[in-house]
């Protein structure tokens, strides 16, 4: 990547340091948008089973592009750029639908659903004026196509001709998704949360296991996810992806985990609930972990807390401003009782979640104290000073400094 | 539908009014109050409501739940000092069954940040309440708030 022209320069420490500029410079926004939304990345789209059977289609973003996601006659799926060929008008303005071609109000350009233009209107004029020139040709000007790839039901594409293949480019870190989507989906619902804050303050909050249980009183209060309990995390070989676990009712507990518990603000014994069923789950996987968080690079979150699954999409909506796009999910063939209590848990995370409700407020508090753009950097050394430094220990920001040597050579900053 | 009378739906718009008040007035605890022990509570989107999806960004299935949540917001919960402002309008009653009213309002919510003094129009639209007026004072059932935008600005920690 060619360096940037015009940047100050990166503080000398490296990954350690990120200077808070690169969370409101336009510049770097505008960077942002070509080389690592554009660039050589996978960016989820969605679910398999929103675009359930041929001609349905979902709307959606990567970056601040507008991309349509189908699925042709003969059940492929397609990604595309929802922005007409001819004048860029778009072209789907539903969130989903289904359709049998995919048609531009503007100018009655229509689409195959895999995105060939198979109409353009009066392409030959009327009574011989008009038209376009003779040497038009309809396969030139289909929309904007880009790779496609599933894992487990979820829906990635890239405007990347050369990034990996997505099981590739996941790596060691696939092994969370196919741990958590075994077999067939339902969506269960929606939330959008708009955070006045940059994206990467977002980011970088789900891959920070550091703070997960010193912020979040809800969690530590009623035992879903504490220090003293089993936990782990795992980085691909490229520190991009990482996923964390915790097993509630592992506690061990230790002379010097009593002392800090006993200054967090996390372990509050006035908070009791006077009906607990919401905290009741079940183990469905199998293997004890109560609660899974995993972010993919740069923009793609999947969570297991208990039995509430979702994934998380974030949206740049310029430098101080990003959506972040909850989808709710259980499996095809839960039964009632457990979509009751996947819908009760819902409670727990979202823009109204009891343990994640502070995410957001962090992030725009964060976003309003460092917004001046032009002083100070952060510090960013728990676990040590490289990348692999704190290991698989939750007390750690090595998947921060991971994500930011990662953004910096996709940057050339 | 059997006739309403005015004092009916007097008593059911002062209800209306009343759980808006306390949340206004900082005095959110008091709405458990307004539910029936086994009543519900919901806070979903338009978007998923207009497509039949079950999942609610707030779902409390028992007044004690709505305690709770309460209980975490001035416990537990971090986000910026802030108060709402409810704007009611069109309460009518729409049906009428064994002792329970169907009720329908508009609700737009304006939210004021502290810290700044950012104001905000924070929420717009529609509550399907079901009233119970069997039991002497009246009380919600269900209440069910419905917001037009799919998008919530920030985070919602205080119930509408």
């Amino acid at each position: 990547m060619s360096p940037v022209v015009g940047l100050r320069p990166w503080p000398t420490q490296g990954f350690t340091r990120v200077p808070y500029w690169v969370y409101s410079d336009p510049q770097v926004y505008a960077l942002e948008q070509a080389r690592i939304f554009q660039g050589r990345s996978w960016h989820y789209l969605g679910l398999e089973a929103e675009v359930p059977e041929p001609g349905c289609y979902k709307t959606t973003y990567i970056g601040e592009q507008s991309v349509l996601l189908t699925r042709a006659e003969d059940g492929s799926l397609h990604a595309m750029l929802n922005r007409c060929a001819h004048r860029g008008n778009m072209v789907c303005r539903e969130a989903f639908g289904q359709t049998k071609k995919l048609y531009c109000v503007y100018h009655a350009w229509s689409y195959k659903l895999n995105g060939e233009l198979s109409h353009a209107a009066f392409q030959h004029g009327l009574r011989g004026e008009g038209g376009l020139p003779t040497d038009f040709k309809l396969a030139e000007h289909g929309l904007r196509q880009l790779r496609v790839a599933t894992l487990c039901g979820l829906v990635f594409a890239s405007f990347s001709a050369e990034v990996e293949p997505l099981e590739d480019w996941l790596g060691e870190v696939a092994s969370g998704i196919r741990r958590v989507l075994h077999k067939p989906l339902k969506v269960l619902g929606y939330d959008t949360q708009r955070i006045h804050a940059n994206w990467k303050a977002y980011h970088e909050n789900p891959r920070d296991s550091y703070h997960a249980n010193i912020l979040h009183t809800f969690y530590g209060t009623f035992g879903l996810s504490r220090q003293s309990q089993e936990s782990g995390m795992v980085l691909d070989q490229h520190g991009r992806h990482v996923y964390f676990f915790t097993k509630a009712g592992t506690e061990k507990t230790s002379a010097d985990y009593q002392a800090t518990a006993s200054n967090l603000r996390s372990h509050n014994d006035a908070l009791s609930l006077e009906d607990p069923s919401i905290l009741k789950w079940q183990d469905e996987f199998g293997d004890g972990v109560s609660v899974q968080i995993l972010t993919a690079y740069p923009s793609f979150v999947l969570h297991q807390i208990a039995n509430s699954l979702a994934t998380r999409q974030l949206l740049p909506k310029g430098p101080g401003q990003c959506d972040l796009v909850w989808t709710y999910f259980g499996f095809a063939d839960d039964d009632e009782a457990t979509t009751r209590r996947r819908l009760a848990q819902a409670n727990l995370a979202g823009s109204a979640g009891l343990i994640s409700v502070e995410d957001a407020a962090v992030c725009e508090m964060m976003h309003r104290a460092i917004s001046d753009g032009a002083s100070g950097e952060s510090f960013i050394e728990m676990g040590g000073r490289e990348l692999d430094s704190g290991g698989a220990s939750k007390l750690s920001e090595r998947a921060i400094r991971n994500f930011w040597h990662n953004y910096r050579q996709d940057m050339g900053l | 539908m059997p006739l309403i009378s005015e004092q009916h739906f007097r008593s059911v718009e002062n209800l209306v009014f009343e759980w808006a008040r306390a949340i206004d007035e900082n005095r959110v605890e008091a709405i458990c109050e307004l539910l029936v022990p086994q009543g519900r509570y919901t806070v979903t989107s338009r978007f998923n409501s207009d497509r039949g999806l079950p999942m609610a960004i707030i779902d409390c299935h028992s007044a004690a739940q709505l305690r709770d949540r309460i209980k975490s917001m001035r416990l537990a919960n971090v986000y910026e000092p802030q108060h709402y402002r409810h704007l009611i309008s069109g309460v009518q009653i729409v049906a009428a069954e064994h002792g329970l009213l169907e009720v329908r309002s508009n609700f737009v919510v304006v939210r004021t940040l502290e810290l700044d003094g950012d104001i905000k129009l924070f929420a717009s639209g529609q509550c399907q309440d079901r009233v119970d007026i069997s039991q002497g004072e009246p009380r919600f059932v269900q209440r069910r708030f419905i917001y037009d935008s799919r998008a919530v600005e920030t985070l919602m920690i205080i119930p509408l």
